[in-house]
């Protein structure tokens, strides 16, 4: 049995009969579903096995110069931490970024399967694809698995004509636009931070340290979330990586470990 | 998914015997589940000057389960005008965790000292009270796992205190960033017949 | 105790400030047989009279010296039967003692239990103290020791001590005899010569008993046979 989304059936008439070897890059690939009667079970148990990098920080926010993309980089299994450096921030394109969260396969599965659809669509109508049309690409995709285990949660960050543009997307289906998003299990921490510190007319300089001192914070506080503190920047000419620094280093360089001063010495009592 | 008590602080214990001497090393992280609470958590309770309990697990057991090995201790120093042997010790722990038998205390012990002519004593048991003696490291906690691979590959018999020092913070160290629920710091407890060493160590604080 | 109406305690104060009921208690041990305790400096030895009532009494169906722990050894003066109470408590206040620490219970903490049970049947309803007195010898990390424990429930140490019938001449003799640098054996002989005084009757292996500790920590009752052998050293 297979399934399709049916959302682009079309575009393989016009390449012809597929070979095989020349696979249906437009079409959103389609997959076998499992031969079992308890689908719901099967489903249950799937799930479970790629849970692996749940417990995540990323964050993305747009002010005056662009879009800053920042996340951690710590994989985990339930309490085992199975990696400190994953690329969470996927670069799509050279003006376009996604961030990680939730089931790590399908989070860079379906970016890679974006960006195909976006060169795809660059080369169709000779001019990058819109932020908002990329999002709309990966929500659609995410919707027609709804139900199915797929587990993403995601931000598209990029700068496209029309300027900075900025997407939450979820494999529940959701999509929204938006100037400040951050997601993951460390992202209650990251919008302590990234809330108190943000301001729209921040130089980039700034709105870097901004995201990578949330990221930090989250680091701190979530115990799924801790390795790396990458922070991008995505302005008019493409995306740049500002900063990677080692959280561990990050801690002792926002707070020092001063030497204890002794406040009062005690001192013999004079025998009278 | 059933809930994980013994994992909802998160903890990290581990004690290792040298020559004459012996150490005994905790994480510092108190945790609500994912959420990082306190970096500056005692797990590690002295008894009396040779004779230290680490207490892994839930957090609340571990203080109520130490206040009463306090209790049952100081009583025993009034009755018998003596300190308690590590193994004696042992056994009382042992004997307390089992009254608990069917609603125990959500805590794994391991006790660390220097018993009858300073020979240095270890051991673990589980929530209610089974003992397993060792002769060179006992872990105990969240990052028992990885733990147990730290320890086992950087352990040597007779270690004189300095190295046993470095070895078992390393050993600490390396475990608990492989495990998310432990970490934030160390703190170690290095005993030998004349003085007891305690330091806390910097860690990742991720 | 119960809550019946004869639950209230029988051992009361008298008006002049004595609770008689201990007293008598104390004669009941004062009118026993005759029963002493040497400590020596590599061990302890006690020693009873087992007179019988009757010659057709078999005398190995009675054992007046008993172990408490491997290490622990208990004799009596007084009412047999309310010994046996004593001792079975008392070695079940040994083996929870092992049961708790897995550790042999020390001399001093089970001597102090045994004298808690005792006191408690002193202030109890429904109750009467136990007409014994008891010499407990033991041999433990703190050497060899000897205790005396009342019927009120006080116990002291002592370096050699008698109770029962003849107890001042006992004393006195274990006064004049008793050195600091004793060895067992020496104690041994001490303890049979001073049974020996005032003893009705031809002292032998079968109407006294003898209880050792030495350096081996084990509490051994001897045999007649073997306290014939000692019998034999002391003429």
């Amino acid at each position: 049995m297979k399934l399709d989304s049916g959302l682009e059936n079309s575009s393989s008439i016009f390449l012809g009969g597929c070979s095989g070897l020349e696979a249906d890059f437009s079409a959103p690939p389609s997959f076998d579903l499992p031969i079992t009667n308890d689908f719901d079970g099967w489903q249950k148990k799937s799930v479970q096995m790629v849970k692996p990098a749940r417990g995540t920080t990323t964050l993305a926010f747009i002010f005056k110069e662009g879009v800053i993309v920042a996340a951690d980089s710590r994989a985990s299994m339930g309490g085992y931490i199975s990696s400190q450096s994953v690329k969470k921030i996927i670069e799509i394109n050279p003006y376009m970024l996604g961030t990680m969260a939730g089931g790590a396969a399908d989070c860079q599965f379906w970016h890679r399967n974006l960006g195909v659809k976006c060169r795809l669509h660059e080369l169709a109508n000779k001019r990058r694809i819109s932020v908002t049309g990329a999002s709309k690409l990966l929500a659609n995709i995410l919707y027609s698995y709804r139900g199915m285990g797929l587990s993403v949660g995601t931000m598209i960050a990029g700068w496209d004509e029309k300027g900075p543009g900025l997407y939450y997307v979820d494999s529940e289906g959701g999509r929204l636009k938006g100037t400040r998003f951050s997601v993951g299990s460390g992202s209650p921490y990251a919008y302590g931070v990234l809330d108190n510190g943000y301001k729209f007319d921040m130089s980039i300089p700034e709105a870097a340290e901004l995201g990578r001192r949330a990221i930090y914070h989250a680091t701190f506080r979530d115990a799924a979330s801790g390795g790396v503190a990458s922070v991008y920047y995505v302005g008019p000419d493409g995306w740049k990586k500002m900063s990677g620094d080692d959280v561990g280093d990050l801690h002792y360089s926002y707070y020092p470990v001063v030497p204890s001063v002794v406040e009062q010495e005690m001192t013999e009592v004079p025998v009278a | 998914m059933s809930f994980r008590i013994f994992e909802y602080n998160g903890s990290a214990i581990v004690a290792m015997v040298g020559k004459n001497c012996f150490a005994i090393a905790s994480d510092r992280r108190l945790g609500v589940q994912l959420q990082t609470i306190g970096t500056d958590f005692q797990k590690i309770f002295k008894i009396h000057d040779k004779l230290y309990v680490g207490l892994a697990g839930l957090a609340t057991d571990a203080q109520t389960l130490h206040q009463r090995l306090v209790f049952r201790h100081k009583l025993y120093q009034l009755r018998e005008e003596r300190d308690m042997k590590p193994e004696t010790f042992a056994s009382l722990v042992s004997a307390i965790l089992y009254e608990k038998r069917f609603g125990p205390y959500f805590t794994q012990p391991v006790i660390a000292g220097l018993g009858e002519d300073d020979q240095p004593f270890i051991c673990t048991m589980d929530s209610i009270g089974a003992k397993e003696l060792a002769k060179d490291f006992v872990v105990a906690g969240t990052a028992s796992e990885s733990l147990y691979g730290a320890c086992e590959s950087m352990y040597k018999p007779d270690m004189e205190p300095e190295e046993l020092f470095e070895t078992i913070s390393q050993a600490l160290q390396a475990s608990v960033d492989r495990d998310c629920l432990s970490g934030w710091g160390g703190h170690v407890l290095l005993v030998t017949p004349t003085e007891v060493r305690e330091s806390t160590l910097k860690g990742r604080m991720d | 105790m119960g809550d019946s109406q004869y639950s209230f305690s029988l051992t009361t104060f008298s008006p002049s400030g004595k609770l008689v009921q201990i007293e008598y208690a104390l004669m009941a041990v004062g009118s026993g047989q005759t029963s002493l305790g040497i400590k020596a400096a590599n061990g302890v030895v006690i020693a009873t009279e087992k007179k019988l009532p009757s010659i057709l009494v078999d005398e190995t169906s009675v054992q007046k010296i008993q172990s408490l722990t491997s290490n622990i050894g208990v004799v009596y003066s007084g009412m047999g039967p309310d010994s046996r109470v004593l001792v079975r408590k008392s070695r079940k206040q040994a083996q929870q003692y092992y049961r708790l620490y897995k550790e042999a219970i020390p001399v001093t903490q089970l001597v102090r239990e045994t004298a808690a049970v005792m006191q408690e049947f002193t202030q109890s309803g429904g109750v009467r103290p136990f007409g014994v007195s008891l010499l407990v010898a033991g041999f433990d990390d703190n050497g060899p020791q000897l205790y005396q424990v009342d019927p009120s429930g006080s116990y002291f140490s002592w370096k050699a001590s008698a109770m029962g019938k003849n107890v001042s001449n006992a004393k006195t003799f274990l006064e004049k005899r008793y050195t600091e640098d004793m060895e067992l054996d020496d104690a041994v002989h001490t303890a049979i010569l001073t049974l020996k005084e005032g003893f009705e009757g031809q002292i032998s292996g079968k109407n006294i008993e003898i209880g050792i500790i030495g350096n081996d920590r084990t509490f051994k009752v001897l045999t007649p046979a073997e306290i014939e052998d000692f019998l034999a050293e002391v003429e």
